[in-house]
This record gives structure tokens, C-alpha cells and sequence, in this order.
């Protein structure tokens, strides 16, 4: 059922959502922030994920969260204390449910006692502060989620001193036994049942009339009211309980729990004798038979519904008017309570002596309560009030996003159009056209703005990671995370997750020292991988760090140098080496590593992040730590770019990239015994790509007449490259290639320029790269 | 007449699925995120019963029941109590805060009904 998928659809992304949250409220607990909006918070998340699993039949889910919930109940009330130790079950427990949530969602079977060990501890942890008590906690959980109501217990006498006074002459619980009226014939399926209602009952919006009704549906019934205790109109108070009910009622295979079902909801509100015909139940407060109004109610079609408003409804409208000399009050509630009261007071005001009316006087609607969590949960929380915020359905915005980016092209495509000529013929035309274009540039910024996203919600993911990484490595590692309230678009957000985890994977797998090995070289035990995000210029950098043992490029090279990455007599630079950990199939691990290994290396993260129109740079210490850097684009859709000419055809470089523009006839250009190419910029020498050549094309132009791109690659490496010509710039909206042909080498994409040609968007990095091996070969 | 329904919940899951049933029944719906949104809602709208979770954020079922009841117009408004816990402990509460009756999660969409049913005219 398509219904129920969509549920289902809601309930994974308010997990996640969820499990995000309590990733954050336990980043904060961790850190000794123990107050009771966070466990509340807490609570609520496990609580909310349990609801929806019962809903959908996840009975693994729901029996392991209960046991979590409880404990959280515990904590949240003071009976358990929330120690460190605590804290680490929970967080462990967070790990349980988040498996058995994504275990619901892909349809996996978890084992049956998986996660059995948490549980028994939440119930040893329980029991220690219950000192082995009353309600069976362990196992037997999922019963409670049929859903069935249960049968409640209706309790006679009424001892708790919550409960209201019952009326003036409470009704005597009479136990049946000591009826002393001679035993009848028992005739199964009749049962007489004494209802007397409380005060309570009407301030909780109960009401007989619909309790008959009820009732109605179960058999014949017959209805007496009893209005013994009605007092006469000058002591008449307004909210004063003073009817009872008598009530027959047959059906061939009625039982007494199926009645005592229909009062439910009113157990404590009431009294409520059931007893089956044949004993006679005495009269308890009335010794003289009361003035009776009876009203016949027909068996009623199983179907409730099928009882008619009228039939039901006039019954004890009828009862009120039979009963003599009563006022009309024996059913107090009727359609509008607040208001019969009232000119029911009045009347009473105007005939008895004046006494005080607590009615008439509605308060004004207590002003809401601040609430307990308000500012506290607020900055942890994206379910603040404060904020005012719709949901919208991405495809829509997505739609909008595509819209703006063709709007972007067409706007550079007129502005292209405009020559010199017609700019000085229509300087009024000149005019809207930059009008248009700002607008379209806002238009633009505004658009990314709603689908930006803090990075937060792929960051929260990782300290899950890093801890099991530590617990499988027996390494001990801490995760700092710095600017995760960077909004990126969401799209790119979508993308990150892999790679990251990948990195993350690296650092601790292969960064990460063990503990003996930092602790001999003078480091903390504890290592740290610090995940950080922050908005430079156009891009995003997402950078890991890890305080671990940098890369070893002495295996790095050898091992490259085996895969034929690079030649026997190339002796390739520092950073160059630390570059190879992307080459793809490469891998340092000895063995393939359960943990960073899995057959792929870190070229899947390069490719994925290219994907997306960014690079990755990693910069490592021997012996002190690794960096690796994530640079990405704001966003996807529209990109900056220099738009050159190598050859005939078009390409552009994406703006955020190039340094400076100049000619070939005033650069300095030197050979190296490597075969490559350098340029002298101000001192420094940077290596020379010659784009025509390596995208096999044929320059069109004499060496000195074409131009030199410098470009900055990660780590501020730059790497210079030789176009025919440079045309200026533009916007452009990015299109993959990859969906229509494979990942080309050197090139990031392509696009479709104002005047309708189709250019590659050159990847400076992946050529640098490239080179390199080249250059190996 | 159509009867109006007030479903109050922080699971978006949960709300959905009363909308689902309660729209399909022929009820019309409407929603809240917490107690205090809730009772904006009955502010402004005329409401002939209230389905309310417990536990939510910024104000609790309990207290949101207490607020509702402590106005005066509402004293006769049905108000059902969604709850997943058997446990007594959670229903007393909402009903010694003014609940009329519950409603035991995961629902049955005809027990939902027919639960309804029992507590409106």
C-alpha cells in the first residue's frame, strides 16, 4: 500500500532526523551538560522513534527501545543517576537503534539478540535502583504494543486522594455475596449495572449519554435514573453531581468485561457495580424507591454508527422531563455546559438566598507557559519555535534551482550579444541588462540559499564512526568537529558522506597511532581527528586533521613504484608522493584492513568529490599528522568561470581557481631534466601544463602569442596552463558528463555557453595530477 | 456536520497517519507540533475533539490538557490522550490533568474511529 510506504518514507526521515539530534544532545552530555532539557530532549527522541516503529510492526526496534526509554525515564526523573558510564551505554545504545532503524528501512534481519546485552544492562542498571521490584521489566515488551486495548481493571473503591469527593451519600461497595436477598434463577446475558458518576467525570468531558450509548451497542438496555439525591433548587449547585444510573442490560453473550470496557476511560470517576441478573443489587443510598424515569433503548445494530443521533440523544432529555418535581439538571452535561450552567445560576441566583456562583466567570485562557525547554533547546534543536519555517518538497525547489540556472545562461548569453555597436545604439537596453543580471545574481544567491544546508547533519554522523573505529582498532580517539553550522547546498551535503567517512576511516586506520606508540613518542594517548568546515572565498573547504602519524611516504613511494604509478628513475617531490594516496588502486594498507580497506582506496573519495566539482589536497608530517582537505563548490549549479581557447574549441576554468592571466611572450619558461616544462613566477617555479597538448589538440598560434592561466591548485601548489586565447568570463551552469560518457581525466564537466556551443570545464587538479603519472611514465 | 479534530503530536509520522485515517473518515484535521501550538490552534478555530501525545517539546500533553481545561469555554471539549505506554502511570496523569479518554499507539484506524466516537456527540 502505497499510503503506508509513504508513512514509512516520513517516519525514516524523522528518524533521522531524531538520530541526529540525540548525536548532538549527547555530544553536549559527554561534555557534562546533564540538565534536563537535553535529557528530556533525549527521551522524547527515543520515545518519538519508538511510536512510529510500533506503528509500522518493527518489534525489534520497539522492544529495544523501550528498555531504553524506560532507563531514560529513570534518568530524566533522578531515580538513575546519569554517571559516565551511563552516558557510554546510552551512546551505545544510539548505535542500536540507529542499526535497527537503517535494519527497518533496507528490510535487513537483525539478530534476534542483538543489542540483547544493552538491554539487560538498562534493566540491571533499572533494578539496582527499583531493588528488584514489582512489574516484570525484562523481555516481554512487545505485547504491550498490540493493538488491542487493554482490559482495565475497574477498581470500586475509590481511595486515592486525587480523585474528587464522590457526590454527598457515597454509594457503599457492596460485594456481591452479602446481597441478602434470596438467590433467582440465573438467566445468563442479563446484567444490572449501577453507575454513579463523580464530579470529575464531567471535568474530563465524559459524559453518561455517550456511555449509554455505548452500552446501547452491546444489547437491549433499560435506563433508570435515580434522582433521590437531587436537593431542592436552593441548595442546587451548579457543577453538583446528583444522578445516578440504573442500567439492564441483555444480550445473549454479554460478559462483564466487555461492559466494564464501555466505562473505561471513566474508571476512577465513578462507581461502577456490574452484576449479573439473578443477584439483586440493593438499593445503596436510596431506601425508598426512587422517583424512576425509565427509558427503553432498543438493541442497537452492532454497527454504532447506526444509531441514530435522535434515538440515542432524546433518551435521557426524555428522563429529565419525566422525572417529577426534579430540576432540570439530572444530566448536567448537555451540547453547551459552559452556557446552560450559566442561566442555570442565574436562575438559582434569583431564587435562592445569594451565595456564591463558581461558575459564569470563565478565566481567561491561561496564558501558555513558558516552556520548560524554551531557550535551552532552542540552539541544539531545528525543531525551535522561534523560527518560522515550512516544509517544502525538494523536487519543487529543485525545479526552481534549474529554472534560475537556465535564467543565468540566458542572461550572459544577451549580454554576450551586446557589441560595441548596438551598446552605443541602445544605451537604454545596455541599462536593463545589468539590472537583469544583478537581479539574476540575487535570484541565484537567494535560491542556493534555500537549499543550503549546515554540514552538521552529515558531521553528526561521524562521532558514531569514529567510535567504532576506535573500539575495533583498540585505539583511543577523540573527534573534534569545528563549523558545522556551514551551510552547504544540500546536494553537495549529499555527496559528502562517503568521502568523508572514508577519511575519517584513513585518519584512524592509518593516522591514528596506538596507544603505547603515541604514548613512547611523547604524544597523548588519545588521538585526535579534528573535522572542521569553513567558507573560503567561493568554496567550502571541509578539512580532517589527525595528530597521527602523517603519511609514510617511504612505503607510499615503493608500493607506487610496484603499481608501475610511477617510474624507477622519477624521484617525485613530498607533496607529490603524499598526492599518490589518490591514484587509482592504490592502497597502503599491507593487508585489505576491515576498517579503511574494503578494495577501494582513497581514489573513490577523489572521484566522488570531483563529481561534485571539487578537489582534495592532503598535506602530511611525518610523524606529527595528516590534513586533508575538501575543497567544494557553494554549489552545484552555477559556476565562474574564465572561458579560454585551446585549438579551436572552447574551455573554461573555473574563476575560483586562477591566480593571474598573462602572456607567453613575457614568461620565463625552463626545461627540467624530468621532460617537463616549469614557469618562473617572481622566484618560484611552477609547473607547466600545455592544455592543446595534453587534450591531443593542435595550437593554432605561435608559441608567443598564446597565454599563460595561472591556476592554484590545493595547498597553494599552482600549476600554469597554456591556452590559445582568452575570451573573459561568464557564468555557466555545470552538466556531468559522466551520465552520457565516462570520467575523463582533466575534466570536470561541461557546459553550454550563451551562444549555444558546448564547452569542458577543465579540472585543474586532475590534470596536475595526471601530469605527474605522465610525467612518471 | 463534519467534526474537527485536533491531532497534536511532535512525530510527523504519527500526524500523518491521523490525518490519513481521520481525513479518510470523514473528519476534518488539524495539526500542531506541541501543547503550545495547540492551543493556538483552539484559539482560533472551533475544535469538537483533541487527540494529544504526551511527550513534546516546549508544552507537554499534561500541561497542554491542564491549559485547556483551565479556560473555562473548554471545559467539555473531548480530549483523548495518545500513548504508547501501558503503564498506567502516563494515562492517570492525563487524565487526572482533565483527559477524557486514550488512545493507545500503534492505533487501529477502526479502534481510532470508533474511540472517537465514544467521546464526541
Amino acid at each position: 500500500m502505497s499510503d503506508l510506504d509513504d508513512f514509512k518514507a516520513t517516519y525514516f526521515d524523522e528518524c533521522s532526523e531524531l538520530m541526529n539530534e540525540l548525536e548532538e544532545q549527547f555530544a553536549a552530555i559527554e561534555g557534562g551538560e546533564r540538565d534536563a532539557d537535553r535529557l528530556n530532549a533525549v527521551f522524547r527522541a527515543i520515545h518519538s522513534i519508538k511510536g512510529g516503529a510500533g506503528a509500522f510492526g518493527f518489534s525489534g526496534l520497539v522492544g529495544f527501545a523501550h528498555a531504553y526509554e524506560t532507563l531514560l525515564d529513570y534518568v530524566r526523573d533522578g531515580r538513575v543517576e546519569m554517571t559516565d558510564d551511563v552516558v557510554n551505554l546510552c551512546i551505545r545504545a544510539n548505535d542500536i537503534v540507529a542499526d535497527h532503524i537503517n535494519a527497518a528501512q533496507s528490510g535487513e534481519e537483525l539478530d534476534a539478540d542483538y543489542g540483547q546485552e544493552e538491554k539487560q544492562r538498562f534493566d540491571a542498571i533499572a533494578r539496582g535502583q527499583r531493588g528488584g521490584d514489582e512489574d516484570e521489566w525484562s523481555g516481554e515488551i512487545i505485547e504491550e504494543f498490540d493493538i488491542e486495548f487493554t482490559p482495565v481493571r475497574v477498581e470500586l473503591a475509590v481511595a486515592d486522594d486525587e480523585v474528587a469527593e464522590p457526590i454527598e451519600a457515597p454509594v457503599a461497595a457492596v460485594e456481591p455475596d452479602t446481597f441478602d436477598a434470596p438467590p433467582m434463577p440465573v438467566e445468563p446475558g442479563h446484567w444490572e449495572v449501577r453507575f454513579t458518576p463523580y464530579r470529575q467525570l464531567y471535568s474530563r468531558a465524559n459524559d453518561p449519554l455517550l456511555l449509554f450509548r455505548e452500552l446501547a451497542v452491546l444489547g437491549e438496555i433499560n435506563v433508570r435514573a435515580i434522582l433521590t439525591d437531587i436537593p431542592p433548587l436552593s441548595d442546587f449547585e451548579p457543577f453538583g453531581v446528583y444522578c445516578s444510573w440504573e442500567i439492564s442490560l441483555f444480550a445473549p453473550d454479554l460478559t462483564e468485561a466487555a461492559i466494564r470496557e464501555v466505562f473505561e476511560f471513566v474508571d476512577g470517576d465513578c462507581s461502577i457495580e456490574v452484576v449479573p441478573l439473578g443477584h439483586v443489587v440493593p438499593p445503596a443510598a436510596a431506601p425508598v424507591p426512587a422517583p424512576v424515569a425509565v427509558v427503553q433503548v432498543e438493541k442497537a445494530d452492532e454497527n454504532l454508527m447506526a444509531l441514530t443521533e435522535d434515538e440515542v440523544a432524546s433518551a435521557p432529555v426524555r428522563l429529565v422531563a419525566e422525572a417529577p418535581a426534579a430540576p432540570a439538571a439530572a444530566e448536567p452535561v448537555a451540547e453547551e455546559p459552559a452556557l446552560s450552567f450559566a442561566d442555570l445560576a442565574n436562575e438559582i441566583s434569583a431564587s435562592a438566598p445569594p451565595r456564591p456562583v463558581p461558575v459564569a466567570a470563565p478565566k481567561p485562557a491561561a496564558a501558555p507557559k513558558p516552556a520548560a525547554s524554551g531557550e535551552g533547546g532552542e540552539e541544539g534543536g531545528n525543531r525551535s519555535s522561534g523560527v518560522q519555517s515550512i516544509r517544502v518538497d525538494l523536487d519543487k525547489v529543485d525545479r526552481v534551482v534549474n529554472m534560475v540556472s537556465e535564467l543565468v545562461i540566458t542572461q550572459s548569453m544577451l549580454t554576450q550579444q551586446m557589441d560595441e555597436n548596438l551598446r552605443a545604439r541602445y544605451t537604454e537596453l545596455v541599462r536593463g541588462l545589468e539590472v537583469l543580471a544583478q537581479t539574476t545574481r540575487g535570484l541565484q544567491d537567494s535560491v542556493m540559499a534555500i537549499r543550503a544546508q549546515p554540514v552538521k547533519s552529515v558531521f553528526s554522523r561521524m562521532p558514531r564512526l569514529v567510535r567504532e573505529l576506535a573500539t575495533k582498532t583498540g585505539k583511543k580517539i577523540k573527534l573534534e568537529t569545528i563549523g558545522e553550522n556551514t551551510e552547504i547546498d544540500k546536494t553537495v551535503i549529499e555527496q559528502l558522506s562517503d568521502p568523508l567517512t572514508h577519511m575519517i576511516r584513513n585518519s584512524a586506520d592509518h593516522g591514528i597511532e596506538d596507544p603505547e606508540k603515541r604514548k613512547a613518542r611523547g604524544k597523548s594517548e588519545i588521538g585526535t581527528i579534528r573535522l572542521s568546515a569553513e567558507q573560503a572565498g567561493g568554496n567550502i573547504l571541509i578539512i580532517v586533521e589527525d595528530d597521527g602519524n602523517g603519511i609514510n611516504r617511504e612505503r607510499v613511494l615503493q608500493l607506487a613504484r610496484d603499481k608501475g604509478l610511477v617510474a624507477p628513475d622519477i624521484t617525485p617531490t613530498d607533496e607529490q608522493i603524499d598526492q599518490l594516496i589518490f591514484a587509482p588502486g592504490f592502497s597502503t594498507a599491507d593487508a585489505v584492513s576491515d576498517i579503511s580497506g574494503r578494495g577501494v582506496g582513497m581514489d573513490v573519495v577523489l572521484s566522488n568529490i570531483k563529481k561534485i566539482g571539487g578537489s582534495v589536497h592532503v598535506r602530511s608530517w611525518t610523524g606529527k599528522g595528516s590534513r586533508m582537505t575538501l575543497r567544494l563548490p557553494l554549489t552545484l549549479a552555477v559556476l565562474d568561470v574564465m572561458l579560454v581557447k585551446v585549438g579551436e574549441s572552447p574551455y573554461v576554468v573555473p574563476l575560483s581557481s586562477i591566480v593571474e592571466t598573462m602572456q607567453c611572450s613575457g614568461a620565463i619558461f625552463e626545461r627540467v631534466p624530468s621532460g617537463g616544462q616549469v614557469l618562473q613566477v617572481r622566484g618560484e617555479y611552477v609547473q607547466v601544463i600545455d592544455v592543446a597538448q595534453r587534450f591531443g589538440m593542435h595550437s593554432t598560434k605561435a608559441p608567443d602569442d598564446r597565454f599563460v592561466v595561472l591556476c592554484e591548485s590545493e595547498g597553494s601548489q599552482k600549476v600554469a596552463l597554456v591556452v590559445d586565447d582568452i575570451i573573459g568570463q561568464q557564468q555557466v551552469v555545470i552538466k556531468s558528463l559522466e551520465e552520457n560518457f565516462e570520467q575523463v581525466e582533466g575534466i570536470a564537466g561541461g557546459t553550454i555557453l550563451g551562444d549555444g556551443n558546448v564547452a569542458l570545464i577543465v579540472d585543474v587538479q586532475g590534470l596536475r595530477v595526471h601530469q605527474i603519472h605522465q610525467n612518471a611514465a | 456536520m463534519t467534526l474537527r479534530v485536533l491531532t497534536v503530536d511532535d512525530s510527523r509520522t504519527i500526524l500523518a497517519m491521523l490525518h490519513h485515517t481521520l481525513s479518510n473518515a470523514g473528519f476534518e484535521v488539524l495539526q500542531a507540533e506541541d501543547g503550545k501550538q495547540g492551543l493556538d490552534v483552539l484559539m482560533s478555530h472551533d475544535i469538537d475533539v483533541v487527540i494529544t501525545d504526551i511527550n513534546m517539546p516546549v508544552m507537554d500533553g499534561i500541561e497542554f490538557i491542564k491549559n485547556v481545561r483551565a479556560s473555562g469555554q473548554y471545559q467539555s471539549l473531548p480530549i483523548l490522550i495518545l500513548t504508547t505506554e501501558t503503564s498506567q502511570d502516563k494515562r492517570d496523569q492525563g487524565k487526572a490533568a482533565g483527559g477524557t479518554g486514550w488512545i493507545v499507539k500503534p492505533f487501529d484506524p477502526d479502534k481510532l474511529i470508533s474511540v472517537i466516537h465514544r467521546v464526541v456527540h
